[in-house]
């Protein structure tokens, strides 16, 4: 099964890397929304989205042959957007890892739940009032479904740091939204 | 994973919410591709070319190599050459004043002279020989001890010939003691 969701859209992704500019476009149909809702979450400006969006389409189909089907090709290509999102926002000189500063505002253990009454739309503007060093990596963790090996590559920090830094901005999520 | 998480999780699609301007973002995708559709080959990528400018390379660097190990051992040569002029001056200047000395000797006998001269040009035509052989192999230590040893042939020729001179004297001197 699994062996057989890696190989999504095989054929249309073979036609892409011979240069086929049709079924290019069907790829990029298929996953353009998708990608734009990553960059929009992580850089929050639409234009800086687009553009990653647009660098990333383009990188994904002149490296197509690098391309060995050990995942599929969307996380692929979802993992340039990321990176490509990551890298704009270290050259933005934005400190990604400015998440100490907030630590100790924290009040421990305010576990009392709100989860399911909470509505969707509050967690997104919850995310939205995040450091940006939590914002990234409660994206990346909650809503892009990385585990913390990968968040750790992906941030370049190890994985225990991964995990102590998710379960802080779990907290500070959750401290946010109930005071929606 | 907490509720929380499963929660968030679950309702992934609904963070989906915002919708890409497909034909701009399109158009300019598609301008940034269009330069790759021509298949070109960059010269280099060529394994012919690759090949001659590896070759180009390699004997560029060997010539400079080259060149510049010439040059450092010319300038040794001149080096070690000029010392070896400058010796060759001095004993060349010494040997024909005493050559001079002999010539003009009224006390040696012509036969003596021309023997000693005769001795002499010979010694001259090896040493013509020998400087020769310097010029082709300039560390060989056997030309330089020949060219020592042909000098000292000479010195001692000259000391010889003194020292009959002297003893000639000698014997003049003992036997007007003697008598």
């Amino acid at each position: 099964m699994k062996t057989e969701i890696r190989f999504t859209h095989k054929s249309l992704v073979e036609s892409s890397k011979s240069g086929d500019r049709n079924a290019q476009y069907q790829l990029y149909e298929l996953y353009v929304d998708a990608m734009y809702n990553i960059g929009m979450r992580f850089l929050g400006v639409k234009e800086d989205a687009e553009d990653i969006v647009q660098d990333s389409f383009v990188d994904a189909f002149k490296n197509l042959h690098n391309f060995k089907y050990e995942s599929t090709f969307g996380a692929w290509l979802k993992r340039i957007v990321i990176n490509k999102s990551i890298n704009h926002l270290k050259v933005k000189r934005l400190p990604l890892a400015a998440m100490d500063d907030h630590e100790y505002h924290l009040t421990e253990e305010i576990h009392n739940d709100p989860v399911d009454a909470i509505d969707i739309q509050k967690v997104k503007m919850g995310i939205e009032k995040l450091p940006l060093g939590y914002k990234n990596i409660i994206n990346l963790y909650l809503l892009e479904g990385y585990d913390h090996i990968e968040i750790g590559e992906v941030l370049g920090i190890t994985t225990s740091t991964s995990k102590s830094q998710y379960h802080r901005a779990k907290k500070k999520l959750v401290e946010i939204i109930n005071t929606l | 994973m907490d509720n929380f998480e499963k929660h968030i999780r679950a309702s992934k699609a609904s963070f989906d919410d915002q919708k890409a301007d497909r034909a701009k973002l399109w158009a300019n995708i598609e301008a940034q591709l269009e330069p790759s559709e021509p298949k070109v080959i960059p010269l280099w990528k060529l394994p012919m070319l690759r090949i001659a400018a590896t070759v180009l390379v390699i004997l560029g660097i060997s010539g400079l190599i080259g060149i510049s190990f010439l040059n450092g051992s010319t300038n040794e040569n001149n080096f070690v050459s000029k010392e070896l002029q400058d010796i060759d001056m001095h004993y060349k200047g010494l040997v024909s004043y005493q050559v001079q000395l002999v010539k003009n000797n009224d006390k040696l006998s012509d036969a003596d002279k021309e023997e000693f001269l005769s001795f002499m040009d010979e010694l001259d035509t090896e040493y013509e020989q020998l400087k020769l052989e310097m010029k082709n192999n300039l560390d060989n230590e056997l030309v330089l001890e020949a060219i020592v040893s042909n000098y000292r042939k000479r010195i001692e020729l000259i000391e010889n010939l003194l020292r009959q001179l002297n003893e000639s004297k000698l014997k003049d001197e003992d036997y007007g003691y003697t008598l």
